[in-house]
């Protein structure tokens, strides 16, 4: 009861920022001025706040800016041991620090490594944390430039990167982490620069107890929907989530970007009930998804569970079964992957369902930004066919999608299934499965886990499987390199298109894309044409493994 | 002269991410932590370090030899290093179908599977605690009772073998459906040999006395609380091992109960640190 | 002759669009074509079905080295998912290449007899060349398109309309067009040729109804995109699990091997089996059915478009223009009431109207003379029974017409003009026929006053008759219907506004252009353009081309000029202004049918997966078995029925593909709901049960 009440109080606070953070950001993201601070960034950046970038010209920079940052950080990565702060650790190696520099640009912070062994201070804060900033504000960055080609009229230009990628980080990202930095510290996260302190424990032993600047990268962790914790086991970590109603605030910071972005779409497009409806359709997924996860957990199906007694393994008692539930859907719905218990111990059903959460695409709400503009992508297949069924070529929103939309769209939501199953089995062609920890289902889940991780931008993992070898750095540095921005500029090249495109007038015979039947339509088109693509091979994985 | 237009991109991205990075990577984090440096405030973030360590991080209450203190309270178990090592944070990663042991000659080479870790500690914890330590799906001895079984078509027709695959010894069942069952060899992969693997459920209570948090490691493996049914089952023998009135013992655990945060926020549990350090600080 | 024997008898009676009928035989007849279509370098354009062929290939490989009963029949059902699909193309391309032929057959022998430097020459009509000048005289079929220059004749369309009843076509006017194949009735006419060899309006209708030139639309390419994409990742999703079945196999010794998995992972006859049944078959079968069969649907109500995206484009129409006369209202104005003025009884004004109506012919005329009979019972008196009557005809410059009975002398017309001729025969007009004559015409009603003369006594203004456009029944609801779906009517005449709204108001449009010329029906549609809105109209005149050349969806008049012909995309051989209603819903019908086949073709998939995953590895993993919901025989029924209902269920919606889904004008949602039901519901549930009833059928062959 006591989860369901932690779900429900989730869903109401989300519902009660909605409005004012939709609208807030909606100011942010379309007011015409430029505070003193940003005027300063712009002209030390060198470029034009006023100037309108193309689709093309704003592809670039996002990715002349994302190249640039991974090559930034890997650089920062491999001379961590010249810098300050490093608390005497080495280099990162080359494969590790492409596979993070790669991960952390592309907002998935999967971690090949283990933090509290690996990254000096100075790197986690100046590398790894910065870029969980900029990535966010990329993401949020393109779901604007494509709401922007839906409300744009026959304009071709969908702003400024530049202006967007400072206003977010600056305006909404900044703020609000601030404000949580001081909220952690308050329940008791570390914030410090200290190499660590060494205990004595009470039976004699010496423990040593770490420190950092821990609650300041957690903020932005879940914000920006990273996931990258400073120590290997992320949200489980005491320190980097004290307590219960931290717990709370983490999942809640997680979801509310993107729980709220549709209202910015709503806003900017002109008809609030369209914002609506996307809403709606990632409330009824999470929903559905929450209430799965924490049944099957709670439930605690499985030989270990049943002989525990409960689906405790791998679980905080701070947190308890259902809580961590509740956090393993928040997480893998958005682009997050941050973890408060250990996806690989949970129940064949319970852990298939992070799975499913990844494999819809992450739009339920999914990653800041990147969740929007997926679920828009969808929402775009289920209006061609819809619309079809209502006797017009289908248009969205006022925008034809024609052969081009379609063709974009298409690619988009071809993208992340193919990198998924295409490293999957590679990954068992080339025998680098043997790497799992578990065998049987049980060791196919862990690959098909990490590919579907990886290629969704996540970073969540069963972390049984042991990844910082070559191939797997590579091969899942790849997946999450082209899952993000593959689809990132399919996505501003479809902006680019509606942007060019006059809006169809709104009647009687267009199909209304706000009302429950069309939410319907796209939560059964994402469950179909999207989740049951994965069928074959969950059912070789968790599914053969919950029917045993 | 005039830079080419993907140049001109390019250094206006490196000039951006320099001001993100100063501005972000710096700044930010550096102002919270001279935030963090407020009195009040300051102890929270260093770590709410406390006499024997912090009182966030849990540790082990065991000897040099990896023993149970008997005086103090345990903590779960633990997979992080060689148990709450907070430089090597770790969950077991091991999944809900782990039944089947890796015997071998060579320790190093053997590994337990999380069925047989479940009821070993169950039996230790029992033993420990003078209470009934079995377990679903465990043997009387402790490991995962679990059977491979060889059918003559692979997967149907009748019984040619049984092996109880996590047991060398004396096999927990004599007989399955009336074939002998044998112990299990080392280095042998019973699954790959064509064996269906079968766990036995037994006749262990479906609600072991032994609470379920005392017999799985933590995600974090650095979890500081026990539930309050795990603290209470060692009440008696920390009452016994400290010449304390149970009631006492029951009282202190109280007092280091926390419930769930405003009523329905995670579960409730037992600060083990904290408990023990109030143990100690009674005298006894 | 009849060319277009399916053409129905009443088009628009209906607002459900009808298509044709699907007979059994056209089927049979199809099968040499559809087998030629197996030709991969034609196929490869359906990337659907040029997956399945692949894969029937891929199939018939492994059946011939590694020969099974299952083998074989799952490759043979491959086959015919591939022929079924070429039928359904075959079939509706058949029905299309019939009317060619007898299009075709009017075509022929004809000889057209040039006028060169004055003097006759007969050569075959195939030669003749744009700017041709040509005879044809009564009995002569008329060589090829053009436009009168000189003369008048009546001409017998049928070969093209399948209209019997002659028409007019004659020099100078919006009826000078002629079309070649077509025969002369009567008089003799010189032609001046308006086509290109080759090029004639025949040959572009035999080309389009043959789907010979047919090329994707639009809308088509997008879905074909989709539908790739959806292949795409079904081949992946399958092709992928081999490494995965592999390993599962090998993990899992105790599994025997099986006739679907062994230690070299899935069978390939499988894979491909399950391949075949998740892509989107269904609709890329039919895909290309449906155009042609949408075309067809055009031509059977004899509209030729001259292209498919024309087509598309009517579905899409936002706005209608129509002209008011002929579409909207009946051709004339009608007397729909007497307003005798204060003093004067209705009677005594219905009888002096007749009166002077008697020798009227005209449809007004008529229409004062049966309201007088019907209202007032007053009988029709035969002007020639009257020997002291003198009828005084309607001229332009009275403008009144009437009626001298011995001293009596009946005047109507105009209201000016009878109110002249009152007071100079010593009247004193009321003001009360003023009062009347404006509210007449307030309500958009044509006002005739009636006045009386006898001689030695002033003239008198007894009262008005009014006139007034009657809308045809049920023009009102059919625009409903038409806002229902979205669509806004726009009313175009060249009334004065006043008339023009009234009527406007009594037919229910939406909106209306009045004194409307070519060139604000031209502005009209920018204006409707520039704010994203998709326009269709009709129109015969010359003047009439730049709009419809404008128009999204412009339908020229048969009987209009070749000026307008060209310039609109479709052409309506029965001259039918109203068509342009039924034209819309065919382009929606269309697109309905897509999409509807698109979702049950999704939809689908769900059962098969539920048949086919468990078949596939619950020799593996027994727990898989309870995915079988089914409860179908076994692996190989389960896999072998799967794949008979996806190839059954093809030719089970071809004569849905061709006639196109019932389609009932409706608001978006409306239509949404219902379809959604039905074809995605359906799409859902439909399989379960086919599959169950083809397995409980197909476990009795033994070795499955």
């Amino acid at each position: 009861m006591a989860g369901w009440l932690f779900v429900i109080t989730l869903l109401l606070a989300l519902v009660a920022v909605h409005r004012p953070f939709g609208d807030y950001m909606y100011k942010v993201v379309s007011g015409r001025r430029n505070n003193v601070v940003e005027r300063g960034i712009y002209r030390l950046v060198g470029v034009d706040p006023s100037a309108e970038q193309t689709w093309g010209v704003y592809a670039r920079s996002v990715l002349a800016f994302s190249a640039v940052s991974i090559l930034f950080l890997y650089l920062f990565l491999r001379i961590q041991d010249k810098l300050w702060l490093s608390l005497g650790f080495a280099g990162v190696p080359t494969h590790i620090a492409w596979n993070t520099a790669v991960s952390f640009v592309t907002n998935t912070n999967w971690q090949a490594y283990s933090g509290e062994s690996t990254m000096g201070h100075l790197v986690q804060m100046a590398g790894l944390a910065v870029q969980n900033f900029v990535s966010a504000s990329v993401g949020i960055a393109v779901a604007v430039a494509l709401i922007r080609g839906f409300a744009g009229r026959k304009t071709g230009t969908l702003g400024n990167f530049w202006v967007d990628l400072t206003r977010i980080t600056l305006r909404v990202l900044l703020p609000i982490c601030v404000l949580a930095t001081l909220v952690f510290m308050i329940a008791g996260m570390v914030q410090n620069l200290s190499g660590g302190t060494d205990v004595t424990t009470l039976t004699g032993a010496t423990q040593h107890i770490t420190g950092g600047p821990v609650a300041s990268q957690e903020a932005i962790k879940e914000l920006g929907t990273n996931g990258g914790g400073f120590y290997n086991v992320n949200s489980a970590h005491p320190f980097e989530n004290p307590t219960a109603w931290t717990n709370w605030l983490q999942i809640f910071l997680i979801l509310v970007i993107p729980f709220s972005l549709p209202r910015v779409f709503g806003r900017m497009v002109g008809q609030l009930r369209q914002g609506y409806a996307i809403v709606a359709v990632m409330a009824v997924l999470a929903i559905a998804s929450i209430a799965l996860t924490v049944g099957f957990e709670v439930h605690g199906a499985g030989t270990v569970p049943q002989a525990v007694g409960a689906a405790m393994e791998g679980k905080e008692v701070r947190f308890g079964i259902p809580n961590s539930a509740t956090f393993a859907s928040a997480t893998t719905l958005t682009s997050t992957g941050a973890v408060d218990s250990f996806h690989d111990s949970y129940t064949a059903f319970g852990g298939m369902m992070p799975m499913i959460n990844m494999m819809l695409g992450e739009v339920a709400p999914g990653g800041v930004g990147s969740g929007l503009y997926g679920l828009l992508i969808l929402a775009v297949i289920t209006v061609f066919v819809a619309g079809l069924m209502v006797g017009r070529t289908p248009e969205y929103i006022g925008k034809k999608i024609g052969a081009r939309e379609m063709k974009l769209a298409s690619l988009y939501f071809l993208v992340t299934p193919a990198l998924v199953l295409i490293g999957t089995a590679a990954a068992f062609a080339t025998g680098n499965n043997s790497t799992a920890l578990n065998v049987g289902p049980h060791g196919l889940s862990e690959v098909l886990y990490a590919f579907t991780s990886a290629a969704n931008n996540n970073g969540s993992a069963f972390a049984g499987i042991t990844v910082n070898t070559p191939w797997w750095d590579t091969a899942l540095g790849l997946a999450m390199l082209i899952g993000r921005f593959l689809p990132l500029v399919l996505v501003l090249a479809l902006a680019g298109s509606l942007a060019r495109q006059k809006p169809v007038p709104e009647s009687e015979g267009t199909l209304p894309t706000h009302k429950p039947l069309f939410v319907g339509m796209v939560v059964g088109v994402t469950v179909v044409l999207v989740a049951l693509t994965f069928l074959p091979a969950l059912a070789l994985g968790p599914i053969a493994e919950g029917l045993s | 002269m005039r830079l080419p237009a993907w140049l001109a991109q390019h250094i206006a991205a490196l000039r951006a991410l320099l001001v993100m990075t100063v501005l972000l990577g710096l700044a930010y984090p550096l102002v919270m932590v001279a935030v963090g440096r407020i009195p009040g405030l300051s102890d929270k973030a260093d770590g709410s370090l406390v006499a024997h360590g912090s009182s966030l991080i849990g540790q082990a209450f065991t000897d040099k030899d990896g023993n149970p203190v008997a005086k103090y309270f345990q903590s779960r178990p633990s997979a992080a290093g060689d148990g709450y090592d907070p430089t090597s944070t770790s969950a077991s990663n091991l999944g809900p179908e782990s039944v089947v042991d890796t015997l071998s000659d060579n320790p190093d080479d053997a590994k337990q599977s999380l069925l047989t870790q479940v009821c070993a500690r169950s039996l230790a914890i029992g033993k420990l605690e003078g209470v009934d330590g079995s377990r679903p799906y465990c043997t009387s001895d402790g490991v995962g009772a679990v059977l491979a079984v060889f059918y003559r078509d692979g997967l149907t027709g009748p019984i040619t073998r049984v092996v109880s695959v996590n047991q060398t010894g004396t096999p927990f069942l004599a007989s399955y459906k009336g074939v002998t069952v044998e112990p299990a060899k080392n280095g042998e992969d019973y699954v790959a040999e064509g064996g269906v693997i079968t766990p036995i459920r037994g006749n262990a209570p479906a609600k072991p006395v032994v609470p379920s948090d005392a017999v799985t490691a933590s995600a974090s493996g650095l979890d500081p609380d026990i539930s309050p049914a795990y603290a209470n089952l060692q009440a008696p023998r920390i009452a016994r091992e400290r010449s304390m009135t149970l009631d006492q013992v029951q009282k202190l655990i109280k007092e280091h109960t926390d419930g769930r945060a405003l009523g329905f926020m995670g579960e409730p549990g037992v600060n083990v640190l904290e408990l023990n350090m109030a143990l100690d600080a009674t005298g006894n | 002759m009849t060319l277009l024997a399916e053409k129905p008898a009443t088009p628009s009676k209906s607002s459900a669009v009808k298509g044709g009928l699907l007979d059994p035989q056209q089927l049979w007849k199809s099968l040499p074509g559809a087998l030629v279509k197996l030709d991969p370098r034609t196929l490869w354009r359906n990337p659907v079905m040029f997956i399945v062929e692949v894969g029937a290939v891929f199939t018939t490989v492994l059946s011939i080295v590694d020969p099974s009963a299952l083998g074989w029949i799952i490759t043979v059902w491959l086959w015919l998912t591939v022929v079924f699909a070429n039928l359904a193309e075959a079939v509706a391309e058949g029905r299309g290449k019939a009317q060619a032929a007898a299009l075709r057959a009017a075509k022929q022998d004809a000889v057209a007899r040039l006028l060169r430097d004055g003097r006759e020459v007969a050569i075959p009509a195939t030669e003749l060349k744009l700017g041709d000048i040509v005879v044809a005289e009564a009995g002569d079929l008329i060589p090829g398109d053009g436009d009168v220059i000189e003369g008048i004749a009546s001409v017998d369309e049928s070969a093209i309309t399948g209209e019997s009843a002659p028409v007019i076509r004659e020099s100078g006017g919006d009826r000078s067009a002629v079309t070649g194949g077509t025969k002369v009735l009567s008089d003799r006419i010189v032609i001046k040729i308006t086509q290109r060899p080759g090029e004639s309006f025949v040959d572009r209708m035999i080309a389009l109804v043959e789907g010979a030139n047919r090329q994707k639309t639009p809308n088509e390419i997008a879905l074909n995109i989709l539908l790739a994409a959806l292949t795409i990742i079904f081949l992946l999703s399958v092709v992928t699990l081999q490494p995965l079945a592999i390993f599962s196999k090998a993990y899992n010794a105790a599994a025997p091997d099986t006739t679907t998995i062994n230690q070299h992972g899935v069978s390939g006859i499988v894979l491909v089996s399950l391949i075949v049944c998740l892509i989107p078959t269904t609709i890329g079968a039919l895909l290309s059915a449906i155009g042609i069969a949408g075309m067809d649907r055009l031509v059977q109500r004899n509209v030729l478009a001259m292209s498919g995206r024309a087509v598309e484009a009517a579905g899409d129409v936002n706005t209608l223009l129509l002209d008011k006369t002929g579409t909207i209202t009946l051709g004339n104005r009608q007397a729909s009431e007497f307003v005798p003025v204060e003093g004067v009884d209705a009677l005594r004004l219905a009888d002096a109207a007749q009166l002077s109506s008697l020798a009227d012919e005209t449809p007004e005329g008529r229409s004062v003379v049966v309201l007088a009979k019907n209202e007032h019972g007053l009988r029709e008196r035969e002007p020639g029974l009257m020997t002291d009557a003198t009828f005084v005809p309607f001229t332009a410059q009275t403008r009144m017409s009437g009626v001298d009975i011995g001293a009596r002398q009946i005047r109507k017309g105009a209201a000016a003009a009878v109110m002249k001729w009152v007071r100079e025969n010593g009247g004193h007009p009321t003001e009360q026929v003023g009062e009347i004559v404006d509210m007449i015409s307030a309500t958009g009603g044509t006002p005739l006053v009636v006045a009386e003369h006898v001689d030695g006594q002033p003239a008198q203004a007894l009262g008005v008759i009014h006139l007034k456009d009657v809308v045809k029944s049920g023009m009102r609801a059919r625009f409903d219907e038409m806002r229902a779906m979205g669509i806004r009517t726009v009313m175009i005449t060249g009334d004065n506004p006043r008339t023009a709204k009234a009527i406007a108001d009594e037919a229910g449009v939406d909106d209306f252009l009045a004194e409307a010329t070519p060139e604000d029906k031209l502005a009209y549609i920018r204006k409707e353009q520039e704010g994203g809105r998709l326009v269709a109209m009709t129109g015969d005149g010359t003047n009439d081309a730049p709009a419809l050349a404008q128009a999204d969806v412009g339908v020229a008049m048969n009987t209009g000029t070749s000026a307008a012909k060209e310039a609109g995309n479709m052409v309506d051989l029965d001259s039918d202004p109203t068509k342009l209603i039924e034209i819309v819903e065919i382009g929606k019908q269309l697109l309905i049918t897509r999409g509807a086949l698109t979702t049950f073709s999704i939809t689908n998939d769900i059962a098969k997966y539920f048949a086919i995953i468990p078949a596939m590895f619950a020799a593996v993993y027994p727990g898989l078995d309870q995915l079988n919901v089914m409860r179908l025989h076994s692996p190989g029924s389960a896999i072998l029925s799967a794949v008979i209902f996806n190839a059954l269920i093809i030719v089970a919606l071809i004569p849905l593909a061709l006639r196109g889904v019932r389609y009932k004008p409706s608001s978006a949602s409306a239509l949404l709901r219902r379809n959604l039901w039905i074809y995605g519901l359906g799409g859902a549930i439909i399989p379960f049960i086919g599959i169950k009833l083809i397995d409980l059928l197909v476990q009795f062959i033994p070795g499955i």
